[in-house]
């Protein structure tokens, strides 16, 4: 690579950046004008309301049934109020209170208590969703707590006892965080997910124009018949992707902490004059620079594949959600860096920009976050070069997205991989409202509708109506013996190495105790074993498989048998609604779409996951019997030293699937 | 100089068949020739030319430019080559002076090298007037002379330009007309592609019919006269094709 044509890329591109005057707009000049205005302007906005709500007068009507010298001293203290007007309960009070002319009633009760004394009920009406309402109340109830107090004090007084007799317990507070660790929290709430997205969206503001834009110009060409590399080209881009992106963070970082630090130090007078520590922003600035180059590889690529800028500016949205849903780990109370998190990408610079804003970090949370990023960034800038040399991606012309039009053409190209999508948005819509409504209703008749006829039943409609015969689709083929014997070792052995992972998983982030609880609903059903087994194990591991393996995975064959059973899988992984399992049922879809694949049947797949959820039902189901006790220990955890041995079944009993299913078969993976 | 040897290239159709856009072909373009690629929208002309400067990888056979092989050194072919086409985009943030700097800096020239070329071809070209305006302000006349510009900033010995005059008016394309003939004179080789037989007959030394991705003919004017008898290159184009037609349906009769 010559690194001096990816400069000259760099410079020239960075100069046309530059010289829009959009992009300078909303990258520094916006920023720098919008924080200040929307934070110090919204913050005095908002107190000046709060003033004005306090100074506004209010009318209250006070119903007295007591009628004595105490609740006269009451209302007297009452009355004291400033702007306050006070009127006696009468027939038309509901009335007006209901019209809004008066904002609370007061109504003063006796009782007797257990050693005869009397004491006073006061009941105070208001609207609690009415901020009016509610400062009103709040009003009425300290004045109320103060002349009590004075009334205390005056009985005992009477009794010849101290005024402090009744002072048992005094608390006070001794916070030990400093102004600075403070702020720290604060801004350690919202702040990661804020520059995540500024970075992202410095990012995508050239991103779009670099290469698709190029494409749509026509100036591509020029370009690649020049003397210049294609991966020095991809370099120069990604540099000055990587350039604009740290630039806007940069820009937006500072405005917002400024804005911030300003309105808090008006806010309360401990914060007046405190600022963040200049090595605590070095330290994030440099975290963020392997994000800011894995989002430029990722957005190159984007900007690689589409044809031209709108096309580049719709797929980087779904890339915007995902960052965004990773970003609002920020928000999450408890959830701190630790070694793993700090494996997962966009997570990981959140959380670490939580931890050094309140200083509490340590160095290898710094070194995991920035290797970690910077290995995917490695990754994705592999790709993206590829992608660029990659004639059929870069020039990429036929629309290929299929949608109905092609569907009516040529039923046979109705498996393209957007299809693909749109029909499994439909049946994750007809599980989630349909499917959830059912199981609300009956669990147990629910599942089986289910699988039935939200799973099963609409890929047999939808191959009829295509005219394509399902044996052929859906891989319905008779699996070979030596193959079919082998299948409960790899499903027995995986199950119980996914089985370990997921446990691993929980002992980090612990599953709430509700949806534990769910869980081993779906197992108690009062219902027969057979019953149970057919439920849970036998229908899903035929229905699931025939959607995932046998239907869902012909849609992407186009990008090659692997990322069939990539996209499959994780498809497979989403379409269970449950992020707790999201990584073992993925793994789970990684086999079953190989072993589908591999051996040519579906008859396969369905055999594993059949075994693989019904192993689950026998070791709860007959938790009581001795040889489940060998394998789990107390508590339903798998033992963890069977890893080993599952891992050695495994990898033994999958490679002789390996060899078994090759002769003869049309289609393999590798 | 170019040579052309047995190249294809295909591409792979929507339903996985094989399209050949380009179906081993063989030519060649000497120093100081002109050799116009002659056929219909879509008969491999664009595709021939992309090959030939390595935009495209070749599916089959290969090429040499100035003694360089397409396959094997990239890198120099595209050194020793300029591109031009009718559509060739341009920088609109950019002024032409930095635009054609930008290309020189790509093909590692040094700047006073750049400076000098600019400095010649600008009064060849009448281009003083605009030279440091920004390209989004120039009329398409004058965006073509940049290009053109651009395409020979490395003062390549071989000239590529894929239907140069497309989409361009009068005046434009009488300007790209007589800088091909320019390049000629200085002893470049020169290899162009029209659908325009007129500006086939102008122009080229030889002509190369290309049909369906497959050369029907090769030859200068003269001799596709002699064999065709026929005066006017559109017959003589016609000629060739229901020829080609007529091979095809033989051979198809005779399996």
């Amino acid at each position: 690579m010559n690194f001096k044509h990816t400069l000259v890329i760099f410079r020239k591109e960075l100069m046309e950046v530059l010289r829009d005057k959009r992009t300078i707009f909303t990258t520094f000049i916006l920023p720098i004008i919008l924080y200040p205005l929307i934070i110090v302007g919204f913050n005095s906005v908002m107190m000046r309301q709060t003033k004005v709500l306090e100074e506004r007068g209010a009318t209250i009507a006070v119903q007295d049934s007591v009628d004595n010298e105490i609740s006269h001293r009451l209302i007297q203290g009452l009355v004291r109020i400033k702007n306050y007007t006070f009127l006696p309960y009468n027939e038309s009070t509901k009335q007006h209170y209901a019209e809004k002319d008066i904002q609370c009633i007061v109504t003063i009760r006796d009782s007797l208590g257990s050693e005869g004394t009397q004491f006073f009920k006061i009941y105070i009406t208001y609207d609690k969703s009415k901020d009016q309402s509610r400062i009103v109340y709040e009003k009425l109830s300290k004045q109320l707590s103060k002349v009590e107090k004075e009334l205390q004090q005056e009985r005992l007084q009477i009794s010849g006892l101290s005024p402090d007799f009744l002072n048992l317990v005094d608390i006070r507070e001794r916070d030990t965080s400093s102004a600075q660790k403070k702020m720290g929290m604060f801004l350690g709430m919202f702040l990661p997910y804020i520059v995540i997205m500024m970075l992202f969206a410095g990012a995508s503001i050239v991103a779009a124009d670099l290469v698709a834009g190029e494409k749509e110009r026509k100036t591509l060409e020029t370009l690649l018949v020049s003397s210049v590399g294609r991966t020095e080209i991809v370099m120069g881009k990604y540099l000055t992707i990587i350039t604009l992106a740290m630039l806007n963070m940069i820009v937006n970082l500072f405005s917002i902490s400024f804005s911030l630090q300003f309105m808090l130090a008006n806010q309360s007078k401990e914060m007046s004059g405190v600022t963040l520590p200049i090595n605590a922003m070095l330290i994030l600035l440099i975290a963020m620079i392997p994000l800011a180059t894995l989002f430029a590889a990722l957005l190159v690529s984007i900007s690689t594949f589409s044809r031209n800028i709108k096309e580049a500016r719709s797929y980087e949205q779904p890339l915007l959600m995902i960052a965004m849903l990773m970003g609002m780990v920020s928000f999450i109370p408890t959830i701190e860096i630790s070694n793993l998190l700090a494996i997962v990408p966009v997570v990981n610079i959140a959380l670490l920009f939580k931890a050094v804003l309140i200083n509490e970090y340590t160095l290898s949370h710094i070194l995991i976050t920035i290797i970690s990023t910077l290995v995917l960034d490695l990754i994705a800038i592999l790709i993206t070069v590829k992608l660029f040399k990659t004639e059929s991606v870069l020039f990429r012309t036929e629309e290929e997205s299929g949608g109905i039009k092609v569907l009516k053409k040529k039923p046979k190209y109705a498996l393209t991989p957007y299809n693909g999508i749109v029909y499994f948005t439909i049946a994750l819509i007809l599980l989630y409202y349909l499917g959830g409504y059912w199981q609300t209703k009956d669990l147990y008749n629910g599942l089986i509708q289910t699988e039935l006829i939200i799973i099963a039943l609409p890929v047999f409609i939808v191959l009829k109506l295509l005219k394509l015969k399902p044996k052929e689709i859906l891989r319905f083929k008779t699996p070979k013996p030596a193959g079919l014997i082998l299948v409960p070792f790899i499903a027995i052995s995986a199950s119980i190495i996914v089985s370990i992972m997921s446990q691993l998983i929980n002992t980090i982030f612990p599953y709430p105790e509700k949806y534990t609880e769910a869980l081993t609903q779906l197992f108690n059903m009062n219902e027969a074993p057979w019953k149970v087994f057919l439920a849970i194990a036998l229908l899903p591991g035929i229905c699931e498989e025939l959607l995932f393996r046998g239907f869902l995975i012909r849609f992407f064959e186009k990008y090659g048998l692997q990322w069939a059973v990539i996209i499959s899988a994780i498809l497979f992984a989403a379409f269970h609604l449950d992020p707790f399992r999201f990584v073992p049922v993925l793994l789970l879809g990684f086999l079953l779409g190989y072993l589908a694949l591999r051996s040519g049947s579906v008859y396969t797949s369905m055999l594993s996951h059949i075994i693989n959820n019904g192993l689950a039902f026998i070791l709860v189901t007959y938790s009581n019997s001795s040889w489940v006790k060998f394998l789990v220990s107390e508590g339903d955890n798998i033992h963890y030293w069977l890893f080993i041995p599952a891992l050695v079944v495994f990898v033994i009993s999958l490679y002789a699937f390996h060899k078994v299913t090759a002769q003869g078969e049309e289609v393999c993976v590798e | 100089m170019i040579k052309v040897d047995n190249l294809s290239k295909v591409f792979i159709k929507k339903d996985g068949t094989n399209f050949y856009a380009v179906n081993k072909i063989n030519f060649e373009a000497g120093d100081g020739e002109i050799v116009c690629l002659l056929g219909v929208n879509g008969a491999g002309k664009t595709t021939t030319m992309r090959v030939l400067s390595t935009i495209f990888q070749p599916s089959e056979g290969s090429a040499e430019i100035q003694g360089w092989d397409i396959r094997k050194h990239p890198d120099k072919v595209r050194e020793n080559i300029g591109f031009l086409s009718g559509d060739t985009g341009l920088y609109n943030r950019l002024s032409c002076r930095e635009f054609i700097t930008y290309f020189g800096h790509l093909y590692s020239i040094e700047d006073q090298l750049i400076e000098q070329r600019i400095k010649v071809m600008a009064d060849l070209l009448d281009m003083n007037e605009f030279l440091d305006k920004k390209i989004e302000f120039l009329s398409s006349g004058m965006k073509q002379k940049v290009s053109i510009v651009r395409s020979i900033i490395h003062d390549p010995p071989v000239m590529i330009f894929d239907e140069p005059t497309a989409g361009l008016d009068i005046l434009t394309a009488r300007n790209i007309v007589s800088f091909i003939r320019d390049c000629k004179q200085r002893g470049k080789c020169v290899l162009f592609s029209t659908h325009i037989m007129r500006e086939a007959e102008r122009l080229a030394d030889r002509i190369v019919m290309i049909h369906k991705g497959k050369i029907l003919a090769d030859g200068t004017l003269e001799e596709l006269r002699n064999i065709s008898s026929q005066i006017d290159l559109d017959d003589i184009f016609v000629y060739y094709i229901n020829q080609h037609t007529d091979e095809q349906e033989l051979r198809a009769n005779e399996f």
